[in-house]
């Protein structure tokens, strides 16, 4: 039966991811008109882009040009940078590795900090600490990653200087030194995760603190710090597993910023600087990549609540 | 992904409250909905009187020397080109509004009637329509503004008509699917179902039943969008992607200035703050309007 239903969303998710590289081919390639002009500028000579065309493709029909570049990266090959003439994949990887440690550090504070503070939040409710991490939130909300990072980066790598202004993780020497290297930025994209869903998990945690079995467990004299972690938790984070899917937006969107704000070689900045670059292939490349560990992180957490929740296999 | 198969069965929409009813929430007006007006009224002011009053141009340079501290000539100091901060915050706002807004009521127009209809009909163009919504949406929204920026290439790029483009092709999908989830719930909710039964006629449902609930729920979104464009045009400008220099906006100050954060954090701290505060005055009084609508503002991401 869940076998069943989460062969159906992973089949539902490739097909999307297909559809998803079709949009992006289509935006990066068809949609600017002349590549050629647009990448060699306006007084390229003719002869050049003749040149150009034929080494993308370019001369070749749409679906022809499209078959060439999915084939090539089912076989591990995004192409080659218009720039450098490198291996987009050999750019791509080291960055898309940076850019995985630095979202693993951000989720594994995550999970933590948000715990904590709606579980502060909802046992004290309407009481100043509840008041307090609500204008917290807030704030957290009203901010852009990339004012939050900037002030975070001011206060903690200027004003006390505890931590490098630039995040240069590839010369790092000890893990702890990476570490230390991570911080500011890691602690910028928590934030941005945490605000959205400690709001959500206090809500969630009021709702069952006020149910029967709730007042059941204080009744038979279990103490209110077990009664939250065994009962209350639990049942509370269920349903807050729903906003990882909105968080994994916040966090992808997020990295772009905050890797320009600490100039962290990440596949943000990378996508950044083809933009700027207009280096086409390494654009479809980072944007395909984004999009495939997105659309596939959402399933992981759609499958989970619907292992978690037995309410939710049979609908 | 988790919306996916969830539009069309969630719980009925809470019936709106009567005129009258309305009028006593009035009087009992959330403290947010004050607040947030408050803010918004202010800012509305500064888009609008800013230009006659600001005390220098805001692209002049050498007002006074680079990243010279607060002071009563430069409330904010200036930058590196000592153009006085002040002047380019209170200039900025007008661009920030008109863009924010006009994005997203493009977005709106376009996404509404598209959700209603594909929501009314059904059918073979709902199925396929939603597909296609499902993709667009997969892509995380800065990307997807990234990757319309991209397809622009280098000539457009800063141009105000882009920048409402890409609010208006970002959020579009994002408020069509909502507003096919309000269709979906109002065609198949009791009270519709009693009007037609009563023997109401299809246009009488559609005004006195249909509108006014939709009605609500569309607010309500248009503001929770409209609180995220500031952000958005905002994060595009520090990118390097918004309005282009040497027009005055906030994101790009945050992002010529850092240079200058160690002399003069001030050039850094008050633009951003001018950002947070807009933000968090469009979300208080979106937050308020929820409330005096007797909705929630926690509607799909």
């Amino acid at each position: 039966m869940i076998g069943k239903l989460i062969f159906t969303r992973l089949i539902l998710a490739v097909v999307t991811l297909l559809v998803v590289s079709i949009l992006i081919f289509w935006t990066a390639e068809v949609l600017p008109g002349d590549i050629a002009a647009r990448v060699l500028g306006r007084e390229s000579t003719a002869q050049a882009r003749e040149v150009f065309r034929a080494k993308l493709h370019l001369d070749r029909p749409i679906i022809q040009r499209y078959g060439i570049w999915l084939g090539g990266i089912i076989r591990g090959d995004f192409g080659q940078s218009l720039v450098n003439d490198r291996k987009v994949v050999d750019t791509i990887g080291p960055r898309l590795k940076n850019t995985l440690i630095i979202g693993l550090v951000a989720f594994a504070l995550y999970l933590p900090v948000t715990i904590l503070l709606a579980s502060l939040a909802a046992v004290y409710r309407d009481r100043p600490i509840d008041s307090f991490i609500s204008l917290l939130t807030l704030i957290g909300l009203s901010m852009p990653e990339f004012v939050s990072g900037t002030i975070l980066l001011f206060f903690f790598a200027v004003a006390i200087p505890i931590f490098p202004v630039m995040a240069l993780i590839d010369n790092a020497k000890s893990p702890l030194e990476a570490l230390r290297i991570l911080a500011l930025p890691a602690i910028t994209l928590m934030i941005i995760m945490s605000v959205y869903a400690i709001r959500m998990l206090r809500d969630n945690l009021i709702e069952v603190l006020d149910s029967e079995y709730i007042r059941m467990a204080d009744l038979k004299g279990m103490s209110r710090r077990q009664v939250i972690l065994r009962h209350a938790l639990p049942n509370a984070i269920i349903p807050a597993l729903n906003v990882t899917s909105l968080n994994l937006a916040y966090l992808i969107g997020g990295v772009v910023l905050v890797e320009r704000v600490f100039s962290y070689p990440g596949l943000g900045s990378l996508l950044v600087d083809s933009i700027l670059l207009r280096d086409v292939p390494v654009i479809e490349a980072v944007t395909l990549i984004v999009a495939s560990i997105y659309i596939f992180a959402n399933l992981f957490a759609d499958v989970m609540t619907m292992i978690l929740n037995p309410r939710l296999r049979y609908g | 992904m988790d919306n996916m198969t969830s539009t069309g069965n969630s719980t009925p929409l809470p019936a709106m409250p009567s005129f009258r009813q309305v009028i006593r929430r009035v009087q009992r007006l959330p403290p947010t909905f004050l607040i947030g007006s408050v803010v918004l009224i202010f800012y509305l002011i500064l888009a609008l009187t800013g230009r006659y009053w600001a005390p220098y141009n805001a692209t002049k340079t050498g007002t006074g020397p680079p990243f010279s501290p607060i002071s009563a000539k430069h409330w904010f100091g200036t930058d590196q080109l000592g153009r006085d901060i002040f002047s380019r915050i209170v200039l900025g706002t007008d661009d920030v509004l008109f863009l924010s807004l006009s994005g997203t009521l493009i977005a709106m127009i376009l996404g509404v009637p598209l959700g209603l209809i594909s929501g009314l009909v059904r059918g073979w163009f709902d199925e396929v329509f939603m597909r296609i919504l499902d993709v667009i949406i997969s892509i995380p929204l800065l990307i997807l503004a990234l990757l319309v920026i991209a397809a622009a290439g280098s000539q457009l790029s800063g141009n105000s008509f882009l920048l409402i483009g890409v609010i208006a092709v970002v959020y579009a999908p994002r408020i069509a699917r909502m507003a096919r989830a309000v269709a979906l719930n109002l065609v198949t909710s009791d009270f519709v179902t009693v009007a037609r039964l009563r023997g109401e006629s299809t246009l009488w449902i559609i005004l006195h039943e249909l509108a006014p609930n939709a009605t609500g729920v569309i607010l309500v979104e248009f503001g929770v969008r409209a609180g995220y464009a500031p952000i958005l045009i905002g994060s595009l400008g520090f990118l390097g992607f918004g309005v282009r220099p040497p027009t005055p906006e906030w994101g790009v100050m945050i992002s010529e200035n850092r240079i200058g954060i160690v002399t003069s954090p001030v050039t850094v701290i008050a633009p951003a703050l001018a950002l947070a505060l807009l933000v968090i005055g469009l979300n208080l009084f979106t937050d308020g309007m929820a409330r005096i609508l007797g909705r929630s503002t926690n509607q799909n991401p």
